[in-house]
């Protein structure tokens, strides 16, 4: 691998993660985020779940909430002092009314939200957040179900988050995937959504790069999002599937801040994809030390050795699996025994998913990207929301900007 | 003509329905999405395959995961260690239990709900959803998509800590289930009858909104990963080499037959035998009520099947035997996926892939037929007299679009 390639990834100003920025910044950042949360209070929900109702019936205590709060917190990279504030955005998660769109996929995303994580995190998504429409959980379906979507599109006009799980096709099979009664293109459909959403949020990597039906030779010609929706502030989270957690994060910084959080230069929330897997590996020590499986099944692997040489793309991966893991952190793959497969980067199934090492990999610094402003984002974002709050006034200096220099 | 679309179905399904005078004379079955799986494999490193193919689904990737490793392993006639196989079986039932569970609440429940059942809530379920997916993390690193079966074996190398965790997971999802869904020890149709779970409540409920003896097909079964098909309660041999895939008119589903007949896949062909079922069915037939009830029955059989996987594993045997890479060859993967029989088939040459072809259990189960010969859900469905009434018929197949077009 080219190693200016290499120095240049992990150099850029769009690579770095910032988590100090000073006193004085975080002090701001409080009061704004306090005023918005004020003015969130005095909306009317979308919907009239209490979190803290569902809390006490479910059996958790105030002290796991504020427990799992300050857990989230710090995934945000903010000062636990901000402990309390999250805990109020949570539970104010029903004030955003979220659309959720399946398009080319294997609903592994929604899987992964619905039923894999734990109760309190996907308590918090199912009934505190409005999900004014997603496919596979309500309990319309069919043609009642598409008059549900244009209503929810109508109703919160300029305000809904969209989600998208899927690649779009816009190669020379699109009309083989069509949505609906009316046989809409997949494309048409998520132009349709999007146009009045306040932020599109990509989930999976289906939805950020394509995916698997973007693989060589792509037969169905499978885009991301990013590629068809313009003019509108995109979050990627990508992953195979995305974690859930990653999915809340984003929804809670906007609940808290108004804004979209820092993205890097591929429009992935830093917080999540600021690091590699490799940084912060469980089985890092043995890589520093030199003890690698050498051999599925091998004394190495008996011992957890590092499946750098087994084709783990850890080191090239940006993601926060190796910290949030999966499955209410019960486990991860590279904790499993196999390699990670680089399943958050883009063209991850021609070159990161096989067992080949990194040095036979044809992997390039994913520097570049599409580098688009932050800032512009906010501020679109917040007057998109319609919701009157007044806190983008020094809309530069809130997170959630990325810094103007770019590359170094 | 009447078309209603179908959706959560992991992706959208079109039925197409036409009436003579009140009745459904005929169902045209549609797809609508397709993303070329089998074309993305072709040329690429056969190993390449394991990461891939778990992403043809999201909710049964373990079956495709484990379909592909015996697949590849089939090539060389390469049986993996006891150990290696216990453990594919335990995260592949377990997969099993929460799609079934799943499907329970989120689909039977709600859609009984339009005819008046009691409404259930998920979050209640999903507990023991959970619970799955974390013995399936513990042994497979994530849930959904993981990459922990190769050919060989598998990867972990799980300790008595990791088996004992999955021990405690798993009792949770029993106590549920057998405090909520089904009792252990009901093998008997009158003790089953008198039972206040909510098996027995949805049982009931068909019976007395006369819904239970609808949605017949052709009572014939296969079970290809145990090379049986049972036809009228009686059972053969099968083999795949019988199976023809055919191009579909008008959806990107293709149509599967075994020796040019439709016949059902899934819980209903595997707990057939089993003494509550047989006597559901000597009642019933194959018709929706015994449909429904397998699948919940079948979670009650995995559960202590898992157990005695648990119980029985020997930690001493190797998870992984050394396996070549550049191989040639044909190889053939049969596994039980949560709706029935998965087909996975490999022509590789040098270790790499010429062709691959999967056969998925919807695509038994949701071909589109001819009037001549309608398929399994086809057959179920003609001659009711209400859509709402096909859609339950349909939708006890336990549909999944993803799968059917991969």
């Amino acid at each position: 691998m080219n190693r200016e390639a290499l120095r240049g990834l992990f150099t850029a100003k769009s690579a770095k993660v910032n988590t100090n920025k000073g006193e004085a910044y975080y002090k701001e950042l409080y009061k704004r985020c306090q005023k918005r949360l004020e003015e969130l209070k005095n909306l009317t929900p979308v919907n009239k779940v209490s979190i803290s109702e569902i809390l006490e019936d479910e059996g958790v205590s105030r002290r796991d909430f504020l427990k799992w709060a300050s857990a989230v917190t710090a995934m945000l990279m903010l000062p636990s002092s901000f402990t309390p504030l999250v805990a109020d955005a949570a539970q104010l998660m029903n004030r955003v009314p979220v659309i959720w769109i399946e398009l080319q996929d294997c609903a592994g995303n929604s899987e992964a939200l619905l039923r894999s994580d734990g109760p309190k995190i996907d308590e918090i998504i199912l009934d505190i957040i409005s999900l004014e429409f997603h496919e596979t959980l309500m309990a319309a379906a069919g043609h009642q179900a598409e008059s549900q979507l244009e209503d929810a599109m109508e109703k919160f006009k300029g305000r809904y988050l969209l989600f998208v799980e899927g690649a779009i096709p816009i190669g020379a099979g699109k009309e083989w995937c069509t949505i609906g009664a009316s046989g809409e293109t997949f494309e048409e459909h998520l132009k349709k959504v999007a146009k009045n959403s306040a932020a599109v949020i990509a989930v999976g990597t289906c939805a950020t790069f394509g995916g698997v039906p973007a693989a060589a030779p792509n037969p169905t010609g499978a885009v991301g999002v990013m590629d068809i929706v313009r003019g509108k502030p995109i979050v990627n989270i990508p992953a195979c599937p995305a974690n859930p957690a990653n999915m809340v994060g984003v929804i809670l910084h906007f609940v808290l801040t108004g804004q979209i959080p820092e993205l890097d230069s591929l429009l992935r929330p830093k917080f999540a994809f600021g690091y590699r897997i490799h940084d912060n590996c469980e089985r890092r020590a043995h890589f520093d030390a030199g003890e690698f499986v050498e051999e599925w099944g091998d004394e190495g692997a008996k011992n957890n050795f590092c499946l750098y040489k087994m084709g783990c793309k850890g080191p090239m991966t940006f993601n926060n699996c190796s910290i949030v893991r999966y499955n209410e952190a019960v486990n991860w793959p590279i904790g499993s025994g196999h390699g990670c497969i680089g399943c958050s980067e883009p063209d991850f199934w021609d070159k990161y998913a096989y067992e080949r090492p990194m040095a036979d990999a044809n992997i390039k610094a994913p520097t570049g990207g599409v580098e688009k402003s932050v800032d512009e984002f906010g501020l679109g974002l917040l007057t998109a929301a319609g919701v009157g709050i007044a806190i983008h006034a020094a809309a530069s200096a809130v997170l959630g900007k990325r810094d103007k220099e770019g590359e170094e | 003509m009447k078309i209603e679309l179908l959706e959560k179905v992991e992706g959208e399904a079109l039925l197409e329905y036409s009436f003579k005078g009140s009745f459904i004379d005929f169902v045209n079955i549609k797809f609508t999405s397709f993303r070329g799986i089998e074309n993305i494999l072709k040329n690429r490193p056969l190993f390449d395959a394991c990461a891939i193919n778990p992403r043809v689904c999201g909710i049964c990737g373990h079956s495709h995961l484990i379909a592909t490793s015996k697949a590849i392993e089939d090539i060389l006639d390469f049986k993996p260690s006891l150990k290696a196989s216990s453990i594919r079986e335990i995260t592949l039932l377990c997969e099993h239990i929460q799609n079934h569970l799943k499907w329970l609440y989120l689909t039977i429940v709600v859609i009984l709900g339009k005819f008046g059942f009691l409404k259930r809530d998920f979050l209640k379920v999903q507990k023991a959803v959970i619970a799955a997916n974390k013995i399936i993390a513990i042994f497979a690193g994530q849930y959904p998509h993981t990459s922990y079966s190769l050919p060989g074996g598998v990867v972990s190398d799980p300790t008595f800590v990791e088996v004992t965790q999955a021990k405690a997971f798993l009792s949770e999802i029993r106590n549920f289930f057998e405090s909520e869904i089904l009792e252990r020890e009901i093998e008997s149709f009158r003790d089953f009858e008198n039972s206040h779970l909510l098996a027995a409540q949805i049982f009931n409920f068909l019976k007395e909104k006369d819904l239970a003896h609808i949605g017949r097909a052709y009572d014939r079964f296969l079970i290809l990963s145990q090379k049986k098909k049972i036809i009228n309660m009686r059972e053969y041999i099968a083999d795949t080499a019988h199976l023809k895939e055919e191009e579909n008119r008008d959806s990107f589903a293709k149509n599967v037959t075994y020796k040019g007949k439709f016949y059902e896949v899934g819980p209903m062909a595997r707990v057939l035998k089993k003494p509550l079922i047989k006597d559901l069915h000597r009642r019933y037939k194959d018709s929706l009520a015994v449909r429904i009830i397998s699948r919940i029955y079948e979670i009650r059989e995995h559960i202590l099947k898992i157990e005695h996987l648990l119980d029985n594993l020997n930690l001493d045997e190797p998870s992984f035997i050394p396996f070549p890479k550049n191989i040639s060859g044909f190889g053939e993967g049969v596994v039980e996926a949560p709706r029935g029989s998965l087909i996975h088939r490999v022509f590789t040459k040098n270790g790499v892939i010429e062709r691959y072809d999967i056969i998925t259990p919807t695509q038994f189960n949701l071909s589109n037929g001819t009037r001549d010969n309608p398929s399994v859900s086809q057959k179920a469905i003609i001659s009711l007299d209400d859509t709402k009434k096909a859609e339950l018929v349909f939708r006890s197949f336990d549909i999944c679009s993803v799968c059917t077009t991969h």
